[in-house]
């Protein structure tokens, strides 16, 4: 087992208290980045293995003394929607602020039924 | 030939980015833009549909000429093939809608995002590939979270972002999903996964799978996950709500079904159909008691549409091929019959100024035909004989007695019953309640309504050849080992 394994998942868990319990919406959106943060830890040290380096192929590094490239261009393009995801998030916060003049999720709750 | 193929992602991809450049030049073309690409879109729906029907071999585009695992697939087979041309399909019904229901500005940025929306759900249906699948999610929740603020009221505003809190922890459940079984089997690619998961560690592929589910639950609106669905039904606009119902939720069921199948080799399976029945059992339920007690009927219709994806869950999780091709039936059903239903009530509302269930009363008199299309929608949903969704329940039925799941009836019969009751309700306050002035129907919408109407009539009337045709989408996911014999893996196939 991979201690990366445990720190990822432990920030998993802390993202996911914060989506669930806290009131203001902008720290349920940091709950959520920290969640995106977790899941990107944990799929780099899928693809880590222990004392070899990074996968640019230069002098003495051969595929075999590298680590897993994958993992990391799937984190990259997870980090990219992430970021997207919370920018539109942030811009509806806005919008909402605007509407209702509170950033309270329990008054935020003129559709019911 | 078959490459061109591509295009189906390729062609909504560059519409959408070509429209800031054409805004520029001419404001009012922007929505004529966005039918012509619809209509070019249903074009090429329609030929691949036709190369796959009549050749019966899927149609499989490999990204830089590269072979799976390195490169990326896609897959076209049979059920991609007939979803595409629905999504496209419905798409340029509700690009025609949209010309007359969406008067807000910035037009150019619904169109681009209407495109955005429509690209992300083929993708999902034609990958082959589970990184790349969660890719086309994302565009997918992305469009659809921007399109369901697009309205800029309050209420918009809170439904898109209760979707984007559930759509966020939904996505990051799915990618752990990818992790897990990348960390596994060491690939992405659907077909390489399935042939090697004879291999896999059945705890971990179970985990693996059931995230996988969890995350793509949120956009197929199951139990847990779906409380932002009538929300955003209620306050995107109303093109918007339709492509929701007709094929968003579509092509996440379809994932979901896929990433099932392909690990079906994995021991102890049974369990994650397991979960997913309860799942979608309990969809069912509350979708159908929610529905029960809305005033709203955009809304109603949101909680019959959770309801309906419920029972396409259970048909999915059945785990015989008679199940999956039923659910594909309903699946298609549905897809028609929503799309119409929304279409009919997004354009009441727009005349009347409201979904409220009592501007529904007197519609009969004041917009006939209109009424009519909800009336058509309404008794085919509840399954009465000689209209489409009829046959699709049947064989649901059929096929839950074929694989010892006796309940499942009950559970169907019951939800019909609960559906007459709401529907009846709607019909009534509809042809026999309040006067009013005749309103002049737009034509065009009228067209489109009644083009709908005889598709749920002529189905109804004769299920056979389109029932041949579900049967084959069905098999595309149940017979996995034809997927992987199909896909030209590296270092397998010659």
């Amino acid at each position: 087992m991979n201690p990366y394994y445990f720190a990822s998942i432990a920030l998993i868990l802390i993202g996911l208290y914060a989506v669930l319990t806290k009131r203001n919406v902008l720290k349920i959106l940091v709950g959520l980045s920290i969640m995106e943060t977790g899941v990107n830890l944990l799929l780099i040290s899928v693809g880590y293995v222990s004392g070899r380096s990074a996968p640019i192929l230069s002098e003495g590094i051969t595929p075999d003394r590298a680590v897993d490239p994958i993992p990391q261009a799937l984190v990259l393009t997870a980090i990219v929607i992430g970021v997207a995801t919370t920018a539109m998030a942030l811009s509806v916060v806005i919008n909402l602020y605007e509407r209702y003049k509170t950033l309270n999720v329990e008054e935020i709750r003129r559709l019911r039924g | 030939m078959s490459q061109y193929a591509s295009l189906l992602i390729a062609l909504p991809l560059f519409g959408a980015f070509f429209i800031p450049i054409l805004k520029r030049t001419s404001k009012n073309a922007v929505m004529p833009f966005l039918v012509l690409v619809t209509l070019i879109q249903t074009g090429i729906a329609a030929w691949v549909f036709n190369e796959v029907y009549t050749t019966g071999k899927p149609i499989i585009v490999l990204a830089g000429g590269f072979k799976p695992p390195v490169g990326i697939n896609l897959y076209i087979g049979h059920f991609a093939a007939l979803f595409v041309l629905v999504i496209a399909l419905a798409s340029f019904l509700m690009a025609v809608f949209s010309l007359r229901a969406v008067s807000i500005e910035p037009k150019d940025k619904y169109a681009m995002l209407f495109l955005l929306l429509m690209l992300g759900a083929t993708g999902m249906i034609s990958t082959g590939d589970i990184f790349n699948l969660f890719v086309f999610m994302e565009i997918t929740a992305i469009s659809a979270y921007a399109l369901t603020a697009y309205n800029k009221t309050g209420e918009a505003s809170e439904a898109a972002l209760k979707y984007i809190v559930l759509g966020g922890i939904g996505s990051s459940f799915f990618l752990v999903g990818v992790a897990l079984i990348y960390g596994s089997l060491g690939t992405l690619n659907m077909a390489h996964i399935a042939e090697l998961a004879h291999l896999v560690n059945p705890t971990v592929a179970k985990a693996g799978l059931a995230l996988l589910i969890f995350g793509l639950a949120v956009e197929a609106e199951q139990f847990p996950l779906n409380a932002w669905a009538p929300d955003a039904y209620q306050e995107a606009p109303h093109p918007v709500t339709a492509m929701f119902s007709a094929f968003v939720v579509k092509a996440s069921l379809y994932a979901m079904g896929r990433v099932i199948y392909i690990l079906s080799a994995v021991e102890g399976w049974d369990s994650i159909l397991r979960l997913l029945i309860i799942l979608g059992t309990l969809t069912v339920i509350i979708g159908e008691m929610s529905a029960l007690r809305q005033s709203n009927v955009k809304r109603m219709f949101a909680y019959s549409s959770i309801a309906q994806v419920g029972l396409i869950a259970v048909g999915l999780a059945l785990g015989t091929q008679a199940g999956l091709s039923a659910s594909v039936f309903h699946m298609f059903n549905h897809a028609i019959v929503k799309a119409l239903m929304f279409l009919a009530v997004g354009y009441v509302a727009l005349e009347l100024g409201g979904a409220e269930i009592s501007k529904f009363e007197g519609l009969g008199k004041k917009m006939p035909i209109t009424a009519f299309a909800i009336t058509v929608g309404a008794v085919s949903i509840i399954g009465i004989p000689l209209f489409n969704v009829f046959w699709s329940k049947v064989q649901l039925i059929l096929a839950a007695l074929n694989a010892q799941y006796t309940w499942v009836v009950a559970l169907i019969l019951g939800a019909s019953l609960v559906e007459a009751t709401y529907y009846i309700r709607l019909i009534h306050a509809m042809w026999f309640k309040g006067e009013g002035e005749k309103v002049k129907e737009s034509n065009v919408l009228a067209l489109v309504m009644l083009l709908l109407v005889a598709l749920i009539i002529v189905i109804g009337i004769y299920p056979e050849p389109f029932w041949n045709a579900m049967q084959k989408a069905g098999s595309d996911i149940f017979d996995v080992a034809q997927y992987v014999k199909n896909v030209p893996l590296l270092g397998v196939n010659p």
